[in-house]
């Protein structure tokens, strides 16, 4: 063979060895590049599903979306004129770690890629930077959907708030709504409660990206998955009405809970002290909620359903209730209060150290008198008094849709021989149950369910925040005679001349209520006011105001309450 | 004054020769004419997101031009200016790769010689060189020398710029330097059996890193000597040596390789070594190639090169940009049009009488070869990256050029004979 036919054939076999690898990599092994050529540069994008919406009971928007923005830089894009004081001044980054970490950006084989600086901050501080962009090159700002409360109202503990999934987030309620890192979730109120509702569903989309991670547009062959926006909520809180209590209440502890008797509709509900969702953006810093947590004003505690109070004399209408339904004593039977009732070698004392008097039922109940009370428990079966008192809806949670309420307590034969032993306790105890004190604890909202119950005559609903949602119907049944008493006690209270809680009184609106003054060994007395107003012969407003350390019933707590039945004598009709 | 242009005339009518005829080749011509097509087609949409003047699509075309007018330019050269002046190009070589030592470093190597605005790369036209004097030295020779002497001057001539240039450092062009000598001794007529005595060494060095490689290469080693039957002396030496390599390798690779030479053959045997370094534009080259199937994605399309997976897609990996645009089917026709080229060079250098023309000839062939073999062997992580560009499709205007003066000449040359 000629030697030039011998090279062309040692060169056409290395020609043919370099065809059969490209022939087994583009044929052979085809599927398996194509797949991967196809993980290198399309990117799935979450799209955001915008969270519901929660209005009030007259439409107003209380909670409602709003752009937040992180900051990021694209190390390779950013020069010499940047001004790293600018975005250390708007965003709090010391600036020596900025350039650090833009430095080491820019070394990076990533240079090209977004490298967040600051999260979270709010469009006033975008709108500062973007007016700035020439002296900040390469600094770039993306969308993070938060929330934001437009109204005066803040309505903290019903609302709640979001917190971000993170990896240390281990305990996300609803999992089975499949978070991704990142995501926002409810942690607490009705953003938790209603979560399935008002998240909606996030969407998908497939997008060409470089290698820079610069975008190339949507993928054409796969067309991703809309977002499905979350649902909004008609809560049945009257905005204005919350944010006139949260007024009565600054500078103050306790918690008032206004609701309407015949639906369970809650119309206002304040815990104070509470804190200012609008005071951050986006998802809670962990800085913030653990000062929140560590406050001793105990902010984060929703006293409305958390809060366990000893009721005070507003526990008086039990066992009034009780006497009444069993006939126990009728008005004629009456008891000579002068200011102090012995019982063995103890003393027990009328908030009036000069005495009622002569005291039947009904001035008992508006002059609220202790003595009256103490003589009437001991001709009381003290079973048949927790029995009722349960019927109430004491010593249980009431159901609202709010999470962590406690029930409270109420003491009964099991319960005092548990903790006193067998002969440990004795009538003395039951003196000062009858009157609220002693061993028995409950919250502002099981008060204000009792007065519902007083107001609609035992056919009243479960507490709830949404506006026509069902809920359970509570019936209490006792005698027609039980409830004019009951109704007609309570107007004296606020309607008598003589009436502890006078000061509750609205002109030509018909107030009941009962006032209470709770001792606590914390300090000064609590102050009570339950109440309801009736407005055309319809109750329309039933509420129950607890002013921590307030004093007397009579003052504080019914001050508070007349100012909001004045409200709702004008303003709330069903 | 007169004297002068007379000097000026006497240098001129050394180089310049009116050709007798100018054929055109086709079977070489129309090769190249496509490949440029395939390379105009995909720089035109590597680049388009840079403006028209800056672009790589019309800056090729313009060293296309530029390459065109040195083609017809180097017609009138006279070819046996040459051999008559190969010593001294030789000389030239050495002491221009020895510049670039003193020059500031660029890219991590000094490879060029800066010389104000103008600066030039001595190692590309001095492939050309290096096949003038080898040529030249296998054509003055012939007979003449022992045939083991001739040999082994001749790898010496073309080592020497070879580690100059591999201390650059420039790995690509070392290897390119290396091989062009061993097409050119087959052609002089140097028997097979010492070329393959010379090969083995580093195939033994190469071997040494797989015990099980080793032991079959050796034993292949051992059956070539005994078919050969050399004499017991050279037999058994020569076996000793490519045991000494084998055991020398180790050596070699931790002291004399630089870290990023290690790092790419490393990359080769483990393209999936570290997918940011140099493995990573293998994976990304070949995961290009990989997607592109037989029709490819069609210009412009491509994935992996517009999205810029792919790294130096208008240079070293533009094979891998055509694989993936345009399928086996275009790298097919690359093979098929390269090989055609190659072959019809081939058949001149088989019919031309002239030795040193005929061997000018193979050495061209083999510069072109091995550019075009390294860089795809490189795209489809068959050999390691060593940033050697594809012959009429990468980018890049004094390779294009230099390439071209090897068609101008080769053509120059066959004309000259047939």
């Amino acid at each position: 063979m000629p030697k030039f036919k011998k090279v062309q054939l040692v060169l056409a076999g290395i020609f043919a060895i370099l065809f059969f690898r490209f022939y087994h990599l583009q044929i052979y092994q085809h599927s398996k590049y194509e797949t991967k050529a196809g993980n290198n540069s399309v990117r799935k994008i979450s799209l955001h599903a915008p969270r519901g919406i929660i209005y009030d009971r007259n439409g107003i928007p209380i909670v409602d979306n709003r752009q937040i923005y992180d900051l990021s830089v694209i190390p390779f894009d950013v020069t010499n004129q940047f001004d790293y004081r600018m975005v250390s001044k708007r965003t709090g980054v010391s600036s020596i770690e900025l350039k650090e970490k833009i430095a080491k950006g820019k070394k990076s084989f990533h240079r090209f890629r977004p490298i967040p600086i600051k999260r979270h901050i709010n469009f006033e501080t975008r709108s500062h930077l973007e007016e700035n962009k020439l002296s900040l090159p390469g600094t770039i700002f993306s969308e993070f959907p938060a929330r934001t409360y437009p109204v005066k109202a803040k309505l903290t503990h019903v609302l709640g708030y979001l917190r971000a999934v993170t990896e240390l987030s281990v305990s996300i309620p609803n999992q089975e709504l499949d978070y991704k890192l990142g995501d926002v979730f409810g942690f607490s109120g009705i953003e938790r409660i209603y979560e399935s509702i008002l998240r909606g569903r996030d969407g998908t989309e497939f997008r060409l990206v470089d290698i820079y991670g610069i975008d190339h547009g949507v993928y054409q062959d796969n067309p991703g998955l809309q977002p499905t926006p979350g649902k909004a909520l008609n809560l049945s809180i009257d905005s204005e009405l919350q944010a006139l209590i949260e007024d009565l209440f600054r500078g103050k502890k306790g918690a008032a809970i206004c609701m309407m008797p015949q639906s369970g509709e809650v119309l206002a509900f304040v815990s104070a002290p509470d804190y200012d969702l609008n005071s951050f953006a986006g998802p809670v810093p962990i800085e913030l909620w653990e000062r929140w947590n560590t406050d001793s004003e105990r902010p984060l505690l929703n006293r409305g359903i958390q809060g366990l109070y000893p009721p005070g004399s507003t526990f008086k209408l039990i066992g009034a209730a009780l006497a009444k339904e069993e006939s126990i004593v009728d008005k004629n039977w009456t008891v000579n209060c002068n200011g102090v009732y012995h019982l063995g070698d103890r003393d027990f004392h009328c908030w009036n150290n000069a005495g009622h008097g002569i005291v039947n039922m009904d001035k008992a109940i508006f002059q609220s008198c202790n003595i009256y009370f103490y003589h009437l428990i001991q001709k009381l079966s003290f079973n048949n008094w927790k029995a009722m008192a349960e019927n109430f809806g004491f010593g249980a949670t009431t159901g609202i849709d709010l999470l962590g309420e406690k029930g409270g307590l109420v003491p009964g034969k099991k319960y005092m021989n548990k903790k006193y032993g067998r002969y440990g306790w004795a009538t003395g105890n039951l003196l000062t149950f009858i009157i609220g004190q002693g061993d028995i604890l409950v919250t502002p909202i099981q008060v204000a369910q009792m007065m519902s119950i007083i107001a609609t005559r035992g056919n009243t609903k479960t507490p709830h925040l949404l506006v026509d949602s069902p809920s359970e119907n509570i019936i209490v049944s006792l005698k027609s005679t039980t409830w004019d008493f009951l109704q007609q006690a309570t107007w004296n209270v606020v309607n008598h001349e003589d009436g502890t809680g006078k000061a509750a009184k609205v002109l030509g609106g018909e107030v009941h209520g009962k006032t209470g003054t709770a001792q606590n060994p914390h300090g000064e007395n609590h102050s009570w006011f339950a109440g309801y107003l009736v407005k055309d012969g319809v109750p329309i407003l039933s509420l129950a105001i607890l002013v921590e350390h307030g004093g007397k019933g009579s003052v504080e707590a019914a001050l508070i309450s007349h100012k909001i039945f004045k409200y709702a004598q004008k303003n709330i009709t069903l | 004054m007169l004297r002068k242009t007379l000097l000026y005339n006497t240098l001129l009518n050394k180089i310049i020769q009116v050709p007798d005829k100018i054929v055109i080749r086709w079977g070489m011509i129309f090769p190249v004419l496509i490949l440029m097509c395939i390379s105009f087609i995909t720089l035109k949409y590597t680049s388009v997101n840079s403006s028209f003047f800056s672009s790589t699509f019309t800056k090729q075309i313009v060293w296309f031009g530029m390459g065109s007018v040195v083609f017809i330019l180097a017609q009138w050269i006279r070819i046996q200016y040459f051999q008559e002046y190969a010593y001294h190009f030789y000389g030239i070589l050495i002491i221009l790769i020895g510049i670039t030592y003193f020059m500031p470093v660029i890219g991590g190597s000094h490879r060029w010689i800066i010389f104000g605005p103008v600066s030039f790369q001595p190692s590309e036209i001095g492939k050309l060189l290096l096949v003038f004097v080898i040529a030249r030295v296998l054509t003055d020779q012939k007979g003449k020398m022992n045939e083991i002497k001739l040999l082994l001057l001749i790898l010496i001539m073309a080592i020497i710029p070879a580690l100059m240039v591999f201390k650059q450092p420039d790995f690509g062009t070392a290897i390119v330097y290396g091989f062009i000598a061993i097409p050119m001794l087959y052609w002089s007529g140097i028997r097979s059996f010492y070329l393959f005595s010379v090969i083995a060494p580093f195939v033994s060095i190469i071997s040494a890193f797989n015990i099980y490689f080793f032991s079959l290469w050796i034993g292949i080693l051992v059956f070539v000597i005994y078919y050969n039957q050399p004499k017991i002396t050279i037999g058994v030496s020569q076996f000793m040596v490519n045991i000494g390599c084998g055991i020398m390798s180790p050596f070699i690779w931790h002291n004399i390789l630089y870290a990023h030479q290690k790092e790419r053959i490393l990359t080769l045997l483990n393209p999936t070594r570290d997918p940011h370094g140099a493995g990573y534009q293998v994976i990304q080259s070949i995961i290009a190639i990989g997607s592109g199937g037989i029709w490819g994605k069609g210009v412009g399309e491509g994935t992996q090169t517009q999205l810029r997976y792919l790294p130096v897609r208008d240079t070293d990996f533009i094979v891998s940009v055509i694989g993936e645009e345009m399928g086996l089917l275009g790298i097919t026709v690359i093979l098929v049009v390269f090989f055609t080229m190659l072959y019809w060079i081939i058949v001149y250098a088989g019919i031309i009488s002239n030795r040193f023309s005929s061997l000018t000839l193979i050495g061209f062939a083999s510069i072109l070869f091995i550019h075009l073999a390294v860089n795809m062997g490189m795209t489809v992580g068959l050999l390691p990256v060593t940033g050697l560009p594809a012959p009429f499709l990468s980018y890049g205007g004094s390779f294009l050029l230099s390439c071209m003066l090897i068609l101008a000449l080769s053509t120059n040359i066959i004309n000259h004979h047939i």
